[in-house]
């Protein structure tokens, strides 16, 4: 009801305040107007990830319900979560979801070490810092294929720079720390270290410089120690960064791909043989795409609940910093 | 004034009747093709003759080279998905179960009966026409490259070590030991590394030492005595004989190596050939010599056969069809082809190839290549279409060996019991 108020007598003269008129509500008012006119403006945004993101996913858990293969379309047949028990009881595939966890657990705490002593390193703002940053994220701007590619050929124990002498002095196999199943997960991890820690130390070193200085300065006027100014006071503010640095990091290291194809393609024997090494062989070589996407959904499901997990942790930390 | 009427009327009946013999000479005038090619030698070499091929026929060839992964989920995303994108499509000798199964391509038989005066198939090596793309009697593609797998040697170190080219796959063995002096060289080298790379080789060394892959009824028989036998074999030449990063190498990482003076034999497909006499890619220009893989002593000769069809894509119009069928009798006709090997396409095809006196006197290997096409076998990687899946479980066993991961038996057992469940 939209009311309105009008000046001037309405009723002979004999009234003399405001008279009140009710008007019937226009169908279009301007609150509906405006959200139309938002809603036009984000429909391409919404159409583009409902066509490039959604339809596909969806079709995706679909296509894991059914014996589907791309060389024999006519006996694709519905089978229902024969997909998933198929995956389970693959040995092959329980192996590439323990090798994925493993690297991801390793890369991250690794990256996450790292990352936040090299935030702390440059923490304090000076040209010398600036260059270093600069710097250290030149190997975040490298394609991880190449990345791969110029690892292999540093550690190969014939002629690679690194592995030739770790070979000759006899700190990595005859084979290579690439060709030995004892080293070559880890030598991976390193390697994954190497690309994104830094992305890791730039996300960390956002967080710090966005601290109220105040608090710090009166935690050092208080006589806290380096160490208590740093458990106390530096972490619980930095956590929401923290969170956020490991949610992102941690997504990505669980879809490893690029780098593993390009050293070891999952050997030397099942070594390195993780979930979307597997998933994309199902895929692409086997064409065996229900089956792919079925490992391509666990995948999904394992990711979102990291991130659910981590947004929680997210959450809480950034109440928790409010509260200091 | 009539005279000029009359000279008119002559000039555009003369003008109509050439536009109608040309129209008739090139009855595709305007086609386009293109062509999803294999990034090996001979794809360049193809891009570079479709000018020649357009001025003979008015149809442009757009050659699309694209790495063996990649060609491979293109073309058969195009071909399941019927989206028409590529009208001919090379194909590896080991797709051919797979293509005849999903009836992708078109059946060439009667095209070839019908043109066999302008093609003459006699003159082509029984063995391509049968491995390059001929499934249970279906001719899904038509043969344009067939390599053949040789063993290269350097003549220098065998010569230094006293020793001939070896007749048998014993002596090879032998020698690879006494040529082995690390770290200067290495009597032996091959692909180590995960996958396909090290199933194909293994495959080729299995055969040539009595190994099958597959039983005589058909069936998987990964973990036959023979091929447990040869496994160890290979097993032992690697930890011996071959460099020590050859666990991980693929054909480029044993192609280096062989290039770089760091193996004294290698088997190889007779593509690579030409690149070890290129001083810019190789150190061992003048001291590498080509001869047939021995076989096991006893064994019949049977050479290892792979190499290129060229099919086309069933979805495509009929003019395409037709259009695409006559690139393909065009680049294999005698006189092409043998243009498109001075070229540098490393593909052979024909008989009078490999005699012929100019391509002899610039690839001195080629009748090396004859006996091996003369005695080829293309069937000693199941061309079927479970074969990828074989593939990687051949692949994944042998390099666990190779890394000391597992013993052959037991891997060999472990593959056997997954390569049954596929059939």
């Amino acid at each position: 009801m939209a009311i309105s108020e009008t000046r001037g007598d309405k009723s002979g003269g004999r009234t003399s305040g405001p008279a009140v008129v009710v008007h019937a509500r226009p169908w279009l008012t301007y609150h509906r107007r405006r959200q139309g006119f938002l809603v036009l403006l984000g429909a391409p945004a919404l159409i583009y990830v409902l066509v490039i993101a959604v339809w596909p996913l969806a079709r995706g858990v679909g296509y894991s319900f059914y014996d589907y293969s791309l060389l024999r379309p006519g006996r694709t047949a519905f089978i229902g979560l024969a997909n998933y028990s198929a995956f389970w009881a693959n040995e092959a595939a329980r192996n590439s979801i323990e090798t994925t966890a493993l690297f991801t657990l390793a890369a991250v705490t690794l990256e996450f070490s790292f990352g936040l002593c090299l935030a702390l390193l440059l923490w304090r703002d000076s040209a010398f810092r600036r260059a270093c940053l600069a710097l250290l994220l030149i190997p975040v701007t490298v394609t991880p294929i190449a990345v791969g590619l110029i690892f292999r050929a540093l550690l190969a124990p014939d002629y690679g720079l690194i592995g030739y002498y770790l070979a000759a002095w006899g700190l990595s196999s005859p084979h290579g720390l690439l060709g030995d199943p004892a080293t070559a997960l880890g030598t991976l991890v390193i390697v994954d270290a190497w690309e994104w820690t830094p992305f890791m130390a730039l996300i960390l070193l956002a967080g710090l410089k966005s601290l109220p200085t105040d608090i710090l300065e009166a935690a050092e006027a208080d006589g806290a120690t380096p160490l208590q100014r740093f458990r106390l006071v530096i972490l619980p503010m930095l956590l929401p960064a923290v969170f956020l640095a490991l949610v992102l990091r941690t997504m990505d290291a669980f879809r490893i791909f690029d780098i593993i194809f390009s050293t070891t393609n999952g050997g030397p024997a099942d070594a390195t043989d993780v979930l979307m090494i597997y998933a994309v062989k199902q895929g692409l070589e086997f064409f065996n795409i229900g089956f792919a996407s079925a490992i391509a959904n666990l995948m999904i499901a394992c990711i979102a609940v990291f991130s659910a997990a981590f947004i929680v942790l997210v959450r809480r930390a950034d109440r928790r910093a409010n509260e200091l | 004034m009539r005279t000029r009427r009359m000279l008119g009327i002559v000039a555009a009946i003369s003008l109509a009747a050439l536009a109608q013999a040309s129209a008739a000479d090139k009855p595709y005038d305007g086609v386009t093709l293109t062509l999803a090619s294999q990034n090996d030698q001979f794809a360049t070499v193809m891009a570079d003759l479709a000018p020649k091929f357009k001025e003979a026929t008015g149809i442009t060839v757009k050659v699309d080279i694209l790495n063996y992964p990649e060609l491979l989920s293109k073309v058969t995303a195009d071909f399941v998905g019927h989206t028409k994108g590529y009208d001919l499509a090379t194909m590896d000798i080991v797709w051919a179960g797979q293509f005849a199964e999903g009836g992708y391509t078109v059946e060439l038989g009667d095209w070839i009966k019908r043109d066999a005066a302008e093609i003459k198939p006699d003159d082509i090596y029984p063995v391509l026409m049968t491995a390059l793309g001929n499934f249970k009697g279906k001719q899904v593609a038509f043969p344009f490259a067939g390599y053949a797998n040789v063993l290269a040697y350097r003549t220098d170190l065998y010569q230094a070590a006293g020793l001939k080219a070896p007749e048998t796959m014993e002596d090879m063995v032998a020698n690879a030991y006494k040529l082995t002096n690390p770290p200067n060289h290495y009597g032996f080298v091959a692909n180590g590394q995960k996958g396909p790379a090290v199933a194909q080789d293994w495959m080729q060394y299995n055969n040539e030492m009595g190994g099958s892959i597959l039983g005589a009824d058909g069936k998987p028989a990964l973990n036959s005595v023979a091929n447990i036998k040869s496994l160890e074999v290979y097993k032992n030449l690697f930890d011996k004989t071959a460099p020590p990063g050859a666990a991980d190498y693929d054909w480029g990482g044993r192609e280096d190596a062989f290039r770089q003076g760091l193996a004294a034999q290698m088997q190889t497909w007779s593509i690579g050939a030409p690149g070890y006499s290129d001083p810019e890619k190789s150190k061992v220009v003048g001291k590498v010599a080509i001869t047939v893989a021995p076989p096991g002593k006893g064994l019949p000769k049977k050479y290892g056969v792979g190499g290129w069809g060229m099919s086309i894509n069933a979805d495509v119009d009929q003019k395409h069809k037709e259009a695409a069928w006559l690139w393909i009798k065009w680049l294999t006709s005698p006189a092409v082809h043998k243009e498109f090997n001075l070229m540098g396409a490393g593909s052979y095809l024909r008989i009078s190839e490999t005699h012929d006196p100019e391509l002899v006197a610039k690839f001195p290997f080629l009748p090396v290549i004859d006996e091996v096409f003369k005695n080829g076998d293309g069937e000693y990687r199941p061309r079927i279409p479970q074969y990828p899946q074989i593939q990687d479980l051949l692949g994944t066993a042998v390099n666990a060996v190779l890394v000391g991961h597992a013993d052959p038996k037991k891997a060999l057992d472990q593959a056997q019991d997954e390569a049954v469940k596929l059939f």
